[in-house]
């Protein structure tokens, strides 16, 4: 972004004096009068946030966010971003937020940069600086080798990329997310972050709604679990995590086509998802941890272990329960 | 980078005005760009279609009545004029659905009108060379005494804006693609097949010529027709009125499909 833009930016409509934060209230969405998709969700995301929203399958998450930018309308509750009720003015909503759909952007037959301008354009940028900041955006993302190639030619990865471009490059207040770096490739997952990054301390919340949770603990200032509709914690990844504190994960992979184990007594809680066993055990009892994974690799039951600190993935499942039955049984 | 322009609307009239023109501008580039590949092919399409219906019509007669060559001539360049906004327009809706990216389209900051009004700009650069064409193939063919006037410009551009509101109304408010693609289909059919475009209303079944009054698609070649030759008979007023009102159901319908909020 260039000096003048950045000043224009930080002294003009987003001064510091005007609140543009965002605030649902209350929401709550029944389709159909029967069917609970969001109940009673508070959240507050202050401008230069990047807050997750985490939360299983059906959770509720993406009804949130189409309430947001005016796709749905609530049955009951307010969402406001600054001053401008959202949910009594759609068109507002659209104007001021931008949205990345979890399916990718229909842009098999535009040119990357001709999508990436054109977004711009739509949103109100103009020309020359749009220019310029498509051009920022392909360099940051690595995106260069490709300018000129349409839509239908990338791969799932790149196109990912520049549907963020499409977003980024000319953002709303508030810049929804959802699931960015589907099919991404690592190195590039980074610089998608660090973009993300930069919306934020430029002014923007932006909101990421995702899956995937270790991401999300090394990427966002703070997030929202939701499952069955309710929001059912909030807070920094360090904050959700402190319950788990004095704990550690000790993961063994087991010989495929063996059962779980039997547990002693001193391990608190366990998950398994596939040949994954993730147990969770006070840091007190470490070395006996240790000595049981030891012995399991040598009874042929596991293949390997690590013993680490826990992490937000562990708090995650603790609250939403193992996808495979019922929830764990910690204690 | 600019959030700086970012209020919930541009303040005044004529900020107002010049959001609305850039809206409408961009998003027109945008399906120009977007439709690169098949705009080609669907002019040769429409054009294919049309002279094709042109020439074909010849073959059911051992000598082609002039009357029936003059509907032909003059009914065949509605169809080019209301084939796009009728037929690929909701059949994009629907692909739109189908892969998931209609929502993203939702939530463009571009006013509905303004989207509506670059479609329909999409569909005369379509449908308007075809028609063009079609014509000039029927007066080389038959040599149709055409009578070109000013009235075929309000004339063609009400025909396909409500060809195109029509269409824009189906793909947004039918929730099934396949539905869609069905209908769209059928209704293609039935304007060509079952009303008094390229022929003349005394040729249907009574109960049909008086449903039919009531349609928009045989007032649209009452109006074109009056804007190419001398030979148009009376009502034009009427078909004039009987048209634009479906054009405006059908703006409003796709209005209504379009800003519904569930």
């Amino acid at each position: 972004m260039n000096q003048k833009a950045l000043t224009r930016m930080t002294t003009g409509a987003m001064s510091a004096a005007e609140d543009w934060s965002f605030l649902a209230d209350d929401v709550t969405k029944i389709y159909n009068g029967t069917v609970l998709a969001n109940d009673c969700i508070t959240l507050h995301v202050d401008r230069g946030e990047v807050y997750g929203l985490l939360g299983p399958n059906g959770a509720g998450k993406s009804t949130l966010v189409r309430q947001v930018i005016g796709l749905l309308k609530p049955t009951r509750g307010q969402i406001r971003l600054g001053p401008v009720d959202l949910v009594q003015d759609p068109a507002a909503a659209r104007r001021l937020c931008s949205y990345l759909p979890q399916a990718q952007m229909p842009i098999n037959s535009l040119r990357v940069r001709e999508a990436i301008e054109l977004s711009g354009r739509i949103r109100g940028g103009d020309a020359a600086a749009v220019r310029r900041r498509t051009d920022e955006l392909i360099e940051a993302l690595d995106l260069g080798e490709w300018t000129r190639a349409v839509g239908q030619r990338l791969s799932g990865g790149i196109k990912r990329l520049v549907g963020f471009a499409m977003v980024a490059v000319w953002p709303g207040r508030v810049v929804i997310l959802d699931e960015p770096t589907n099919d991404v490739d690592p190195l590039r997952r980074r610089l998608l972050w660090e973009q993300v990054r930069l919306l934020s301390l430029r002014g923007c919340a932006v909101f990421l709604v995702t899956h995937n949770v270790l991401e999300a603990e090394k990427s966002v200032d703070r997030l929202a679990i939701i499952a069955g509709g309710r929001l059912i914690a909030e807070g920094t990844p360090s904050s959700l995590k402190a319950g788990d504190r004095g704990r550690l994960r000790l993961q063994l992979m087991l010989v495929p086509g063996t059962g779980t184990p039997p547990l002693p007594g001193w391990v608190k809680g366990h998950v398994r998802v596939g040949h994954n066993l993730v147990a969770t055990i006070a840091e007190t009892d470490a070395t006996r941890g240790i000595g049981w994974a030891v012995w399991l690799v040598g009874a042929g039951v596991a293949e390997e272990y690590a013993l680490s600190a826990t992490t937000l993935e562990d708090v995650y499942i603790r609250l939403t329960g193992d996808v495979r039955g019922p929830r764990p049984g910690d204690t | 980078m600019g959030i700086t322009a970012l209020a919930p609307r541009p303040a005044g009239v004529l900020a107002r005005a010049a959001d609305w023109g850039n809206g409408y501008w961009v998003m027109t580039r945008w399906h120009l760009a977007s439709l690169r590949i098949w705009l080609a092919v669907l002019a040769v399409i429409q054009v294919l279609a049309g002279g094709g219906s042109v020439l074909a019509v010849a073959l059911f007669f051992r000598r082609m009545p002039a009357s029936a060559a003059l509907f032909m001539a003059t009914g065949v360049p509605v169809i080019n004029l209301i084939m796009a906004g009728i037929l690929l327009g909701p059949q994009l809706v629907a692909e739109q659905k189908l892969q998931d990216s209609y929502e993203f389209f939702l939530t463009l900051p571009v006013a509905r009108a303004a989207a509506a009004a670059a479609w329909y700009t999409v569909c005369l650069i379509t449908g308007i060379p075809a028609a063009v064409f079609a014509l000039i193939l029927a007066e080389a063919r038959y040599g149709i005494p055409l009578s070109v006037s000013a009235a075929i410009v309000p004339a063609s551009l009400l025909t396909a804006f409500t060809g195109t509101m029509l269409g824009y109304a189906l793909g947004h408010a039918i929730p099934s693609p396949m539905l869609t693609y069905l209908l769209t289909q059928v209704l293609l059919f039935g304007v060509f097949g079952f009303t008094p475009v390229v022929f003349p209303a005394r040729q249907l079944p009574g109960w049909l010529a008086g449903l039919n009054w009531w349609l928009p698609f045989g007032h649209m070649a009452v109006i074109v027709r009056a804007g190419l030759t001398t030979a148009a008979g009376g009502g034009i007023a009427s078909s004039y009125l009987i048209v634009a009102l479906w054009g405006l159901a059908g703006a409003l319908a796709a209005g209504w499909a379009v800003g519904r909020r569930r």
